[in-house]
């Protein structure tokens, strides 16, 4: 069954799904667990979820994300074996998917051989590489593209103005702004900068322009939607993965928030 | 005539220098981290080659090397090591007789000058040996930097005199409890303290390794060690040497040894690896003897993984060599051939430190010592008019705890 791939609207502009994207470790505290907070994405109609595949060495994560990476690293998450798992998921049961890992894994893999089963898969929409740089991108983003497999670009609040506009003008199903400078689950601070710059790259693109990195409450969620399209959020909800009523609360909090920022 | 200036300006340039513009040689290196630091690299790059063209720079590096460090290091003959193994004459560049005792000073003391004059107030390492850790401590001392050294808490434990030399400095140690507690996980923790203080930090990279352009720089440095010992040589024996040794850990010492004589085609190199207790995932470091091609820690290179792309612990009795990925320089050479590697085990190590110690009055590090001990088996298989140069890149001072723990054990258990 082959879906094409979606090019993501602007939320904010006529009927939308929720700007929510939340961040789940595959496998923790085990992949049954995870197909469950993937269905109830799913049924919430989410625009995406990040699927973050556990790599040995997650360089751009604090101490939250690193834990869980811990505890869900084992063969049964390996790359490959993730995308067998998510064949056998009814299509229904899962929402639009960007799958977030370093680069080793696809890299391990083989660009093109991933890009070609992920293709087939169809819930896939794209990757989210936060160690292939825009420079060493160049040799990728043509694989990714052709594929039909969205290569999202990251901006962060140290990239100068030519540079992220370069970024913006390749990347593809959003963009993804890193609202703070450090690792994920830092406190986030929204600042006029914030706010200045994703102001700017809106005017230059069509994608939603995302914030992430530090969101930890329905109350920053909805702070954060007066500005941007949509909010990531990774850390505060992986924190209670292991534990599902918590997960699902915490979740219910920011999908509301998320809800309500949107209006 | 664009056609024919495009022409004129390719003959002018001959080969083409490597890294290329993107920080590649060949298909190895480039810089993949995370965009938050793409800024800082990219600053660093451009700083690092204007300051590297101005004979100031160069000055002002060069005389604090001979003033504060003790450069050029001797090139010592060493005879009564020749006379026991009865084959090629074993030549060793004293880089253990650095202030702070390893060739490590000279890239700390070129990247603060760097990071002086970028604006820079505070220093990050990581260090395995704790080695580069002193020397980052040492030159934050001297230059007046905060100063904070990422360390493993493995490493911690058997280089516990390094430790309180780092704090001695002035510089805090912060242990990393993560992964296998090595060099590995030393660097991730420096890079994601670096993803929030770059602004104000500069990340001084120990070795020839990471996202460009560290690989570049720390080899520019670092290739004073080699310039030296050509000329040195030079003057003594008249000729070059015909084999070179030094061993690998992410590579700095053996690619600032090997470069100054990688044109001169009649110089075999060889880097030596750590094989730790045997050449099994998880026993050895050994990249080239059980690795693939990878990505880690901002650069494509030789890396040990599983079969899922999961990278692998390593294991070497010398925490300096310790680490599953090799600098990018050094994969380029291998596969084009210039450079032969190798790998020695914990125990031919270990013989080689007791060796060099007892025959020539000098304690080599347990890395240098897995060079001595392949240095001493090259030397046998060669005529007596050959010349080998072994880069002693360390003293053993900081071993001698660690070597008599494990020769206790070793006593016990035969």
């Amino acid at each position: 069954m082959t879906r094409s791939p979606r090019t993501l609207p602007r939320w904010r502009r006529g009927i939308s799904p929720p700007p929510l994207i939340p961040y789940i470790v595959a496998g923790d505290p085990d992949l049954e667990t995870t197909a469950e907070y993937l269905a109830l994405a799913a049924k919430k109609g989410l625009f995406a979820v990040e699927l973050g595949i556990p790599f040995s060495d997650p360089t751009a994560d604090g101490p939250v994300i690193q834990k869980a990476t811990q505890r869900s690293l084992r063969h049964e998450t390996a790359l490959e074996n993730i995308l067998a798992w998510l064949s056998g998921i009814p299509e229904e049961q899962l929402p639009p998917l960007y799958l977030m890992t370093y680069f080793n894994l696809f890299h391990h893999m083989g660009v093109t051989r991933f890009c070609r089963e992920a293709h087939r898969l169809g819930c896939i929409e794209g990757v989210v590489i936060p160690d292939l740089s825009f420079e060493d991108g160049i040799l990728y983003r043509k694989v990714f593209r052709e594929h039909g497999i969205n290569l999202v670009g990251f901006v962060s609040p140290t990239t100068g103005m030519d540079r992220a506009r370069r970024i913006v003008k390749e990347s593809r199903g959003f963009v993804y702004y890193v609202g703070l400078m450090g690792t994920t689950g830092s406190a986030l601070h929204v600042t006029d900068e914030t706010r200045r710059t994703v102001g700017m790259l809106k005017e230059w693109t069509q994608l939603p322009v995302c914030v992430g990195f530090g969101i930890s409450s329905g109350a920053m969620v909805e702070e954060i939607l007066q500005f941007a399209d949509g909010v990531i959020v990774g850390s505060r909800l992986v924190q209670d993965e292991e534990n599902p009523t918590k997960w699902k609360e915490t979740f219910e909090e920011f999908f509301s928030a998320a809800v309500k920022g949107k209006g | 005539m664009k056609g024919e200036s495009a022409i004129k300006s390719r003959q002018g340039r001959g080969t083409s220098p490597l890294p290329d513009v993107r920080g590649y040689f060949g298909e190895f290196g480039g810089r993949f981290v995370s965009e938050t630091l793409m800024s800082a690299l990219l600053d660093l790059d451009r700083s690092f080659k204007k300051a590297w063209r101005e004979s100031a720079f160069r000055k002002e590096f060069r005389e604090i090397l001979a003033d504060y460090s003790g450069r050029p290091t001797p090139l010592y003959f060493a005879r009564s090591l020749t006379q026991e193994m009865g084959g090629a004459a074993i030549w060793l560049k004293r880089e253990d007789l650095n202030h702070t005792g390893a060739h490590k000073i000279t890239n700390a003391v070129g990247q603060a000058l760097l990071a002086r004059r970028m604006g820079k107030t505070r220093l990050i390492a990581e260090t395995g040996a704790g080695q580069h850790g002193v020397a980052t401590a040492t030159v934050a001392a001297r230059f007046g930097f905060d100063c904070r050294v990422y360390m493993g808490s493995e490493d911690i434990r058997r280089q516990a005199l390094n430790v309180f030399r780092m704090k001695l400095l002035g510089s805090e140690v912060c242990p990393v409890d993560l992964g296998g507690k090595t060099l590995k996980d030393a660097i991730s923790e420096a890079l994601r303290d670096w993803s929030r203080t770059v602004q104000t930090t500069h990340y001084l990279l120990g070795t020839a390794f990471g996202p460009h352009p560290f690989p570049l720089m720390v080899r520019t440095f670092q290739s004073v060690i080699g310039q030296e010992a050509r000329r040195q040589m030079l003057s003594r024996e008249g000729r070059l040497p015909d084999a070179l040794v030094a061993c690998v850990g992410g590579g700095s010492n053996a690619i600032g040894l090997f470069h100054p004589f990688i044109d001169d085609p009649s110089v075999r190199m060889y880097g030596i690896e750590a094989g730790g207790r045997s050449i099994s995932p998880g026993d050895h470091a050994a990249r080239f003897a059980g690795g693939s091609i990878g990505v880690l820690q901002g650069t494509r290179t030789y890396v040990l993984q599983n079969p899922d792309g999961q990278i692998e612990n390593t294991h070497s009795v010398s925490a300096g060599l310790d680490y599953s990925a090799v600098g990018p320089e050094l994969s380029y050479f291998r596969d084009s051939g210039r450079i032969s590697f190798d790998w020695v085990g914990d125990d031919e190590a270990l013989e080689a430190f007791q060796t060099l110690s007892r025959t020539e009055g000098i304690i080599p590090a347990l890395e240098s010592s897995h060079a001595v001990a392949y240095g001493l088996r090259l030397a046998r298989t060669m005529s007596r008019d050959r010349l080998i140069i072994i880069n002693l890149s360390g003293r053993g001072d900081k071993d001698v705890v660690e070597v008599s723990r494990l020769l206790e054990q070793k006593e016990g258990t035969s």
